[in-house]
């Protein structure tokens, strides 16, 4: 009966193990396999690479690298005007975002909402969640105009589906031994929450904040391609009149702020637990 | 006084796990209730101040009816039911005054909780109590960097500082060693006769409960097998309360390893 026993007993050898495959079916495997391979030769045929236009697109991509260089850090100013406006619309739409994220987290968090509520608060994340910034700003603009109003209300909208929904799933995950506790002495709804929720999801809420601002600042240059303000305003007027120095000069400049930006979250991140 | 009678307890549609339960306590005793993982102590002990809803039955606290209460009036009574948990549930990340005063939530308004902005009265009777039970020099310290036995100490002083009338303790040790579990266990039973302040204490070490507790309660399948003094209980109930299950947990049960353990931690 024992392991051991058995074991200093002859053993048997030459016994055949291989690790069980990943779909069992052998039909499901290969065909699985087979519609694959059909479905990418397909792709492949029926695309239309054009060889010669990619041949002569290169020396032109490098007729415009070469334009590019030196980058003109003349119209200094002109930078400076876009990027403080970038900032300027990162830093409010992810203030506004992560503020009004937090009670939208709240109701879409399965173990502490009702039903209905947990309903709607995942039906807003979702609708938030749908579509990519551009194509929010694409009809902020068209809704407010340009400039950086239509640029604060896409990322504040973009800011409550990121935050909202990790959040949420961070609550749904706590300790729930401290609400209980909460509740045994008697405190109400809003109570429990502040002492018994929020100080476990806390550090995470703060390094979603700080993630999402990160996030912001490069997505608050891609909606200004489509008229929602910022350096990607900037950024697309000097392509159009072919500035392609001053556009390399800003490209440099959105990589900097991305590094530093990038530098600064982690570290926050890091000290906070 | 607390009153259980005809107390019922089932989950969906499975069989009951507290069968018609009847319990009362009185003045300032420690009852220790036993049983195996299962019996149904845990679920009687969070019955009473509703983190589990009872089926059918009723439970009174000197006099008042908690089965059936809802919102407000329910918050109001939980408010003089103090309860200390296994895992201790302190809020890990606030400081240890904070976690005391959290005791004071069901009467401090929503504006003083979220500020902190407690009233003299009560932060004079955390200071005090902390000063009883040793931990006052900690404070400003969060929660979760004090050991297993100061943070239960925390929990023991944010249920009094509810001003219960009753206190329920739901394996209050079980995750201490020995000799700290030890000194809870008087500790509960010093505050139970200081306050006079009835005490429920589900436990698994019978020698603990015998050491510690007025009045044993043995529990099984969710009925009351067991009920008298610690000097009654004797190898035939430990038997009884224990016995025939495949694998009981290893506290307790085997009373000379309980012994043995204690022996180990007196030495």
């Amino acid at each position: 009966m024992t392991p051991l026993k058995t074991a200093s007993a002859a053993m048997v050898v030459g016994r055949f193990w291989r690790k069980p495959p990943f779909i069992a079916n052998p039909w499901v495997r290969y065909g699985l396999m087979a519609v694959t391979l059909i479905y990418l030769y397909w792709a492949f045929s029926t695309l239309p690479f054009n060889w010669e236009r990619i041949s002569e697109g290169l020396p032109r991509s490098a007729r415009i690298f070469g334009g590019a260089f030196p980058p003109s850090f003349e119209r200094g100013g002109l930078l400076w005007t876009g990027f403080k406006e970038s900032f300027q619309i990162a830093f409010l739409s992810t203030l506004l975002g992560v503020v009004l994220s937090v009670p939208i987290a709240v109701m879409a968090a399965k173990n502490i909402a009702p039903k209905p509520v947990y309903l709607l608060g995942r039906t807003i994340i979702i609708v938030a969640r749908s579509f990519h910034p551009v194509i929010v700003a694409i009809l902020f603009v068209a809704a407010v105009g340009f400039g950086p109003l239509a640029g604060i209300l896409t990322l504040t909208l973009y800011s409550i589906g990121f935050v909202a929904k990790l959040l949420a799933e961070e609550i749904e995950e706590i300790d729930w031994g401290q609400v209980e506790a909460m509740r045994s002495v008697g405190a109400g709804y809003l109570k429990t929450l502040i002492y018994g929720v929020f100080p476990q999801v806390m550090p995470r809420q703060i390094g979603l904040s700080m993630y999402q601002l990160d996030s912001n600042l490069r997505a608050s240059a891609v909606v200004g391609i489509v008229g929602a303000g910022g350096i990607g305003g900037t950024l697309m007027n000097a392509f159009g009149r072919y500035d392609y120095d001053f556009a390399f000069a800003i490209l440099l400049m959105i990589i900097g702020i991305i590094l530093v930006s990038e530098g600064i979250s982690g570290w926050v991140r890091k000290k906070i637990w | 006084m607390l009153e259980i009678t005809n107390l019922e307890k089932r989950y969906g549609k499975n069989e009951a796990v507290l069968k018609g339960l009847n319990l009362s306590v009185e003045g300032s005793s420690v009852v220790s209730i036993v049983g195996a993982s299962g019996a149904g102590k845990s679920t009687m002990l969070r019955c009473i101040n509703r983190l589990v809803e009872p089926t059918s039955g009723s439970i009174k606290l000197n006099g008042n009816e908690l089965v059936n209460l809802k919102g407000s009036e329910l918050r109001h009574s939980r408010r003089r039911i103090g309860m200390i948990f296994q895992g201790f549930n302190l809020i890990d990340r606030l400081t240890v005054m904070e976690n005391v005063l959290s005791g004071r939530l069901g009467y401090v308004s929503f504006f003083q909780a979220l500020t902190r902005r407690f009233p003299q009265a009560d932060i004079d009777r955390a200071f005090h109590l902390m000063e009883r039970v040793g931990i006052a020099h900690y404070v400003n310290k969060r929660a979760d960097q004090l050991s297993g036995g100061e943070r239960q100490r925390v929990a023991v002083v944010r249920a009094l500082m509810q001003e219960p009338e009753i206190l329920l303790a739901d394996e209050p040790t079980a995750s201490l060693d020995p000799k700290t579990s030890q000194q809870i266990m008087s500790l509960l039973q010093s505050l139970a006769s200081e306050m006079s302040l009835p005490v429920l204490i589900n436990i698994h070490n019978v020698t603990q409960a015998r050491m510690y507790t007025d009045r044993i309660v043995g529990m099984r399948h969710g009925q009351m097998i067991f009920d008298g003094a610690p000097k009654d209980f004797n190898q035939d109930a430990l038997d009884a309360v224990y016995g025939g299950i495949a694998s009981p947990d290893e506290d307790g049960v085997d009373s000379s390893d309980a012994t043995g353990e204690s022996q180990e931690v007196n030495a």
